[in-house]
């Protein structure tokens, strides 16, 4: 009988409780992972749409290290080539060449115009900003709330759809601290990157403060790469071409 | 038209969105592979036009051409070409700018080589230049007190590209070294003589500064030095932070010792003082939830002329041009000329500034459009600038804009001397 009661009990609470748990934090992490290496380079074009199909686009080369350290090189239009932004964290800058200095930025600009903001274009890791508050399993994605861990975060919070085969996000919604509505990312065209990347390779913006704009996000070439963490630093952003192979 | 058409129809449109989708959307990194030769820059059309002072002192003492007619028309073409050569972990950067402009008064043409630098990569965090080159400092948005080693800033235009120094410098970096996040040692030598640098100032000299910049606490800071010299010699230290996401702070401060200044009387009687001058900056930039940024910057300039000092110049150069008949010059216009050249005629010669700046991010949501409006205010004599503008950037590697810079102030004040009441601008920039 000593042994029969706590085994009941025992019974009892598994049954109470989900058949999965969902840990939100391990998935989270998992989605950092399964979209980019922690450390890599990649090359990205975005475009932005207006209402009437006029097109801008921009190319950047990128290069991340760790969780929380990018920069992002401007590669076209002419106009813009030679900018570089970098994040280390929570401090942004960017460099103009005509400026011939980094001067700091916030995450909320945007150096582009159009829907994409700076934190969009240095994103670094989920996990680095943010904190699971809800994980729920729907039948078809598991459904993240997240949180910011900071008042110095873009977006204060995201609502993220992730896709249960792949674990890489289908959709998010951004809103700010004031509770508004501010984005909405779609995740699309899963490709083979290569070396054990698969993941989307397109991401749509829309946001229901430009009305009838969207911006893309398209991804190529995203590799695995180490670099020192001295190119992640300010005087090192008139050189990030360099790292261009 | 039966169902099966109507379907079959359907399933050609969505064939042809879809493959439109796809084109829309097709990216090749290949395209954008690093070349060893780049060569881009832009051609500008700028025209101009100014209404003019005609009683204006400045004006009349350093353009007096232009003070004989109301109005000026002025139509300037530029080309500035940049380019780039690499081989290997050594680069060599070019930015050279020709420009014509033509008024009522004068054509003039101009070509200059403003940098042209090797770099030496030694590491990813040891690097070596020397040539002609630009080094920027400070984190001041229109005025840099601790730029020691460049050309000075136009305020009413801080982001125009400047004429660099010929110059050696040595760069090192390291990252994570006790609280600091990254440390940084840049070395530079500005030798001037008569033919090299003779702008920074008299030669022979070699012109030692040092920056030591660092990252601690989220926070960039720099310590600056320029030996005695060419110039006077001088020690600085600037800092930025971020103290939210949508707020920056940043200040310059900046000590020269043994300053020398010529000063003049109202009655044209010329006293040279010698001083420690003191000039710092302090300034901020907000983002406010409507994406208007703001940067505020006050600006005491050690080395500028108080009110009184200013009006005294001017009364005197007043005088001195009202005793000389039209056109000619005296040996009293000569003196106030000379005094213009060498500091009261400079951009903000003044002591006490502000500098306020609105620009809003595409407002209506129209795209890539930037209206803004700036003001810099001498705060001891109450004159300002004015600048309403608006800049489009829309169409890919175009820039317009179009400016009007009003300046109004009491006689015998800054701006309310200036040659002109007021200046439309209105440029197409092209990049390529």
């Amino acid at each position: 009988m000593r042994i029969v009661l706590p085994l009941l009990a025992l019974l009892a609470a598994a049954a109470a409780a989900p058949a999965h748990a969902l840990d939100g934090a391990k998935l989270l992490a998992q989605v950092d992972r399964n979209l980019e290496p922690e450390s890599y380079e990649m090359y990205r074009k975005l475009i932005n749409i207006e209402p009437d199909g006029a097109k801008k686009e921009f190319v950047l080369y990128s290069v991340k290290k760790g969780r929380d350290k990018v920069v992002a090189l401007f590669l076209s239009p002419a106009s813009d080539k030679g900018r570089a932004t970098l994040r280390d964290g929570d401090n942004m800058w960017l460099y103009i060449p005509n400026v011939g200095r980094p001067v700091r930025i916030t995450s909320l600009q945007s150096v582009t115009g159009g829907v994409f903001n700076n934190a969009d274009i240095l994103r670094i890791d989920y996990t680095a900003e943010y904190d699971v508050q809800s994980a729920e399993e729907q039948p078809d994605a598991y459904l993240l709330g997240l949180k910011a861990k900071t008042g110095e975060v873009a977006y204060d919070r995201l609502k993220m759809w992730v896709d249960k085969k792949l674990v890489t996000p289908t959709k998010i919604e951004a809103f700010a601290a004031s509770g508004l509505f501010v984005k909405t990312l779609y995740f699309k065209d899963v490709k083979d990157f290569g070396g054990g990347i698969h993941r989307p390779a397109t991401v749509e913006t829309d946001s229901p403060l430009y009305k009838g704009y969207r911006s893309v996000m398209l991804f190529s070439q995203i590799k695995r790469r180490v670099l020192p963490d001295e190119v992640f630093t300010l005087s090192y952003l008139p050189k990030v071409e360099d790292l261009r192979k | 038209m039966s169902a099966g058409v109507r379907r079959a129809g359907a399933g050609l449109l969505a064939g042809i969105a879809l493959a439109a989708h796809a084109q829309e959307f097709k990216f090749d990194a290949s395209e954008f592979d690093r070349q060893p030769f780049e060569l881009g820059g832009y051609v500008e059309a700028k025209g101009e036009a100014f209404k003019v002072r005609q009683d204006s002192v400045f004006g009349r003492l350093t353009a007096p051409a232009l003070t004989a007619r109301e109005h000026l028309e002025r139509a300037t073409g530029t080309l500035e070409l940049v380019g780039k050569m690499r081989q290997d972990a050594l680069t060599f950067d070019w930015r050279a700018r020709g420009a014509a402009s033509a008024d009522a008064i004068a054509t003039e043409t101009a070509t200059r080589v403003f940098e042209a630098d090797f770099a030496y990569r030694v590491s990813d965090g040891v690097s070596l230049n020397a040539g002609k080159r630009v080094v920027r400092w400070g984190k001041g948005y229109a005025w840099n007190p601790v730029g020691f080693v460049e050309r000075p800033k136009d305020p009413n235009d801080p982001q125009l590209s400047r004429e660099g120094f010929v110059m050696a410098t040595g760069d090192f970096v390291k990252t994570g070294v006790g609280p600091f996040a990254a440390l940084g040692l840049t070395g530079v030598v500005l030798p001037t003589s008569e033919d090299v640098n003779s702008s920074f100032g008299q030669g022979p000299h070699v012109n030692p500064a040092v920056k030591l910049y660092g990252l601690v606490a989220d926070t960039d800071i720099d310590l600056m030095w320029l030996g005695k010299g060419s110039r006077p010699g001088r020690i600085g230290f600037d800092f930025s932070r971020n103290l939210a996401g949508n707020l920056e702070v940043h200040g310059e401060w900046a000590r020269i010792s043994d300053f020398q200044q010529r000063v003049v009387d109202a009655t044209g009687v010329i006293s040279t003082r010698r001083f420690d001058a003191t000039s710092w900056l302090l300034g901020l930039r907000y983002l406010t939830e409507r994406e208007v940024t703001w940067i505020v910057e006050y600006y005491r300039n050690g080395t500028g002329y108080s009110d009184g000092e200013l009006e005294s110049f001017l009364r005197f150069a007043d005088t001195a041009l009202a005793t000389a008949p039209p056109g000619t010059f005296s040996p009293l216009v000569d003196r106030a000329a000379s005094l213009a050249l060498t500091g009261y005629a400079a951009p903000n010669p003044g002591r006490d500034y502000l500098y306020v700046r609105a620009s809003a991010k595409e407002p209506g949501d129209i795209l890539y459009l930037t209206p803004a409006v700036t003001a810099i205010v001498n705060l001891q004599d109450g004159s300002y600038s004015l600048t309403p503008e608006v800049v489009y950037t829309g169409f890919t590697n175009w820039e317009l804009r179009g400016r009007i810079v009003f300046l109004h102030g009491a006689r015998y004040t800054e701006f309310g001397e200036r040659p002109n009441d007021r200046r439309v601008e209105l440029y197409a920039r092209l990049y390529f």
